[in-house]
């Protein structure tokens, strides 16, 4: 069993899986059809403002799972399914921000800066045709990087780090998420401080059920899905429509005329995009391969770095940047759709996500069962089959296939879900709310889980009214347990030593940088909160 | 009067045929739900659904698996304890669960007579198991390492065998660094990443003993291993207490004797069979079937329960 037979093994396993139909006696398995369906589902959901993919994502989970059941057979199917939704969501955000100036995302909020205007000037779809393109673009070459990277990463990750450096190596990823991620590392400190009560609640290697005050709905700790839904789903509905209530009335939206001619791509106009898109796709890469860091950072960078070298080679009378330059959305999207790939690195080869979409991906394997993401994922063994790593190329082949979908048809999908911004939220939002619980009492069965569902999201949307983002919280209620556990083996595996932590150089090292990114995050928040203060 | 008579012959006959089935043919009252100790998806918990699909194909049940995982076991046990007493609610955990873990965690109140065990399906071939490029033979060579100085590391799923690994060392002047983790194959993991140097395996070390990356350097049950018989017993080595969990079935106290007889003996004759799916696991992956039901079984039990006060005993001292 070399490297080449597992890629083979995995490219079966998703082409050859339980047959869903067949066309001229030739079997499609489940998998691609659920690839397909989610990738329609997701460009849908993308181009929905108040929707998006972590939602969709989050609402399928539990009904895919009550569909496809708990077996290893499940893994793709459901996987393949939420992935299709992360890839068609990418292109989608950029629909409603070219097309009505609402962005739906806030990386989207700098495809509206050159994509609206483009609109306005009646180049909507050569905006949307850009927007696909280098989406596309960015996103397939991400996944190459992924594709290499993860194995090896992996790899590294097993033959060098003992359990001291694998607990560090986890400090650090949530310090890091805490500091970076939302608007101050003070308040992405509290998130992850949350996050981590959050999940010592009724856990623990102590046969008596801790922190439960004596309930016996706690007693097995808070249901995944209830907690993290709860967060991410119902806080933002509450939050979107307090929002919706007060400013009602207020847009209005102006039909614009098409130019007739000149909306395709010709090739001189993607070879002059080919340079920026390169550039946003590496960017984009490298931040995506941080955890936590996502993608608003990669387009406000890939679009600075556009400007910058527009700058200089731009024709006296071309459109400024910010003015309805092509450059400028293909800039920004190629930067934020590169970072979906690249944010799979650290959830496949350490079991750490880095976004929204990389915490759904990591429930539907712990839900499911059968497939760990983490190092050991990636073992090469060679007299038996390691099925983790069959799944783990099966997935990529499912992001393959999600590519090849995008390049084919995403283009003219993507340019005929306009209408999808025309769905009123007051409708939108309570089917959201209904559809999230449903899915919620379907997973669990139990009254307990829809009430501890309302109740963190009432916390979601405390945590929006006052700037503090969600994501920290959620990954550290995930890691929560992990962490625990390694830092309890380590301790006993190092003979009890109370500063195993630092005394090893691997181990020092990681603890030295999670405490160095919340300093810098904190310096750089009070330079910027001075300088506003003084203008 | 003709007509009389035949009635009367007709309803003894189906009184008869009815309390006949009543014995052989007992129906539960509505669907079983069967509340599995496990995580979801591993080797234990596959174990569990084979079994009831097999179940449902044979005697038409209809039959709920359900996750009730954590805290080894017990939160299974709390929920199984108060559930009704018709058969339509039974549990699979490790036996331990109703003996040691009870016993260990006084506070939570609950003791084997709650329960009413239905049957045993498989026993585990339970090693100390080390990777093979530390060139261990036995373990005494892993002893004499931890006398020449070495700090070794013991990986344990769950305080008994971490008791275990405690009292091994004591009897033979090592101090091992005892490392729980959770469940069977992330002790397993640990030993192939080096993050524990050794650790208890029950069965799933098999194949990387055949295939020479593991090696069984002690048997810690109460026989040789039968994939590595020459390993020496803990037993010969100072450990007073063999690891005889097996994979049991159980009842909330008071079952119908009729309910557990047929529950009991379905799930055996599932498991004894090499031709279900069910069978087949358990010879690939526990040894083949280690099956106790009724009176047997209750000795079974209460033996267990005694070594398990006897160990708990031993360790805290």
């Amino acid at each position: 069993m070399g490297a080449l037979d597992y890629i083979w093994m995995g490219i079966l396993a998703v082409l050859q899986g339980p047959e869903f139909f067949s066309i001229l006696g030739v079997g499609v398995s489940v998998t691609i059809v659920m690839v397909a369906l989610g990738f329609l589902l997701g460009v849908a959901v993308g181009a929905t403002p108040g929707l998006g993919g972590p939602i969709a994502m989050a609402i399928s989970l539990p009904i895919l799972v009550s569909i496809f059941g708990f077996t290893p057979d499940a893994l793709l199917p459901v996987m393949g399914f939420l992935i299709g939704i992360m890839k068609g969501a990418t292109i989608g955000g950029a629909v409603p921000a070219i097309l009505f100036n609402t962005p739906g995302t806030p990386d989207a909020y700098l495809t509206t800066l050159d994509g609206y205007p483009m609109t306005e000037n009646g180049e909507a779809r050569k905006a949307l045709r850009v927007a696909h393109f280098s989406s596309v673009t960015g996103d397939t070459f991400s996944d190459v990087v992924l594709i290499v990277c993860a194995p090896f990463l992996a790899l590294l990750v097993e033959s060098y780090l003992d359990l001291p450096e694998k607990a560090a190596l986890l400090i650090l990823s949530l310090s890091f998420i805490a500091a970076a991620v939302g608007g101050s590392p003070a308040k992405g400190l509290i998130s992850t401080g949350l996050g981590l009560l959050a999940a010592y609640i009724g856990t623990g290697e102590d046969f008596y059920p801790r922190l439960t005050g004596g309930s016996e709905a706690l007693q097995s700790g808070l249901p995944l899905v209830s907690v993290i839904l709860g967060a991410l789903i119902i806080g933002s509905v509450i939050y979107e429509m307090t929002t919706y209530w007060r400013e009602r009335g207020r847009a209005e939206r102006a039909q614009r005329q098409q130019k007739r001619q000149g909306q395709g791509l010709s090739f001189a106009l993607i070879r002059k995009l080919l340079p920026y898109i390169g550039r946003s796709a590496v960017a984009g890469t490298i931040i995506g391969a941080l955890p936590g860091i996502g993608s608003t950072l990669a387009a406000t960078i890939g679009y600075a770095l556009g400007r910058a070298r527009y700058a200089k080679t731009k024709h006296p009378d071309d459109p400024e940047f910010g003015q309805g330059a092509p450059e400028g959305v293909a800039s920004t999207e190629a930067a934020n759709s590169s970072v979906s790939g690249a944010n799979l690195i650290p959830v496949l080869s350490l079991g750490i996500p880095g976004n929204a979409a990389a915490v759904f991906l990591i429930l539907a394997a712990e839900s499911i069962g059968g497939f760990t993401p983490g190092p050991s994922v990636f073992k090469f063994t060679t007299d038996q089959v390691n099925p983790e790593l069959v799944i783990a190329f099966g997935l990529f082949t499912c992001m393959f296939l999600a590519n090849f979908l995008n390049w084919t048809v995403g283009g003219v999908i993507m340019r005929s879900m306009g209408v999808m911004t025309r769905i009123p939220k007051q409708i939108l939002l309570p089917c959201v709310l209904m559809l999230t619980l449903t899915a919620i009492y379907v997973q669990e069965t139990a009254m307990a889980a829809v009430w501890i569902t309302l109740a963190f999201g009432v916390m979601g949307y405390l945590m929006r009214v006052f700037g503090i983002s969600p994501l920290p919280f959620m990954v550290a209620f995930i890691l929560g347990g992990r962490l625990e556990e390694t830092l309890r083996q380590a301790f006993s595996a190092t003979g009890s030593d109370p500063w195993f932590l630092l005394n090893n150089p691997i181990a020092a090292a990681f603890m030295g940088l999670a405490a160095l990114t919340v300093i810098i995050a904190l310096r750089q928040d009070r330079r910027s909160s001075f300088s506003e203060r003084k203008a | 009067m003709k007509s009389l008579l035949k009635t009367f012959a007709t309803a003894s006959v189906v009184a008869l045929a009815a309390t006949a089935t009543v014995a052989q043919d007992w129906t539960p009252p509505g669907p079983i739900k069967m509340m599995v100790a496990f995580r979801a998806g591993g080797g234990a918990d596959t174990h569990a659904r084979l079994i009831a699909e097999e179940l449902e194909k044979r005697h038409g049940w209809q039959i709920i698996p359900e996750e009730v995982a954590g805290r080894g076991g017990l939160n299974m046990a709390i929920a199984l304890k108060d559930a009704p007493a018709d058969g339509t609610v039974i549990g699979m955990a490790v036996s331990t669960v109703f003996t040691y873990v009870m016993e260990a965690s006084p506070s939570a109140g609950l003791s084997l007579d709650d329960y009413t065990p239905l049957a045993t399906t498989a026993a585990f071939q339970m090693g100390v198991v080390a990777d093979a490029s530390r060139g261990w033979k036995t373990i005494d060579d892993a002893f004499s390492a931890a006398q020449d100085g070495e700090q070794l590391s013991f990986g344990v799923a769950g305080p008994q065998l971490a008791d275990m690994a405690y009292l091994l060392g004591e009897a033979n002047g090592v101090d091992f660094n005892i490392v729980s983790l959770r469940g069977g194959r992330a002790v397993l993991d640990a030993i192939t990443a080096g993050d524990v140097d050794m650790g208890f395996v029950a069965g799933i070390q098999g194949k990387g003993v055949a295939a020479g990356d593991l090696v069984n350097l002690a048997s810690a049950i109460s026989e040789p291993l039968d994939q590595s018989p020459d390993a020496p017993l803990l037993l010969d080595r100072g450990l007073e207490f063999p690891s005889n969990g097996r994979f049991i079935f159980a009842a909330p106290a008071g079952i119908p004797d009729e309910a557990r007889q047929a529950i009991s003996d379905a799930i055996i004759a599932v498991v004894s069979d090499p031709e279900t799916e069910a069978g087949a696991l358990v010879d690939r992956a526990f040894g083949g079937p280690a099956t106790a039901s009724g009176v047997e079984l209750d000795a079974f039990m209460q033996d267990d329960l005694v070594s398990s006060r006897a160990l708990l005993e031993a360790a805290s001292q």
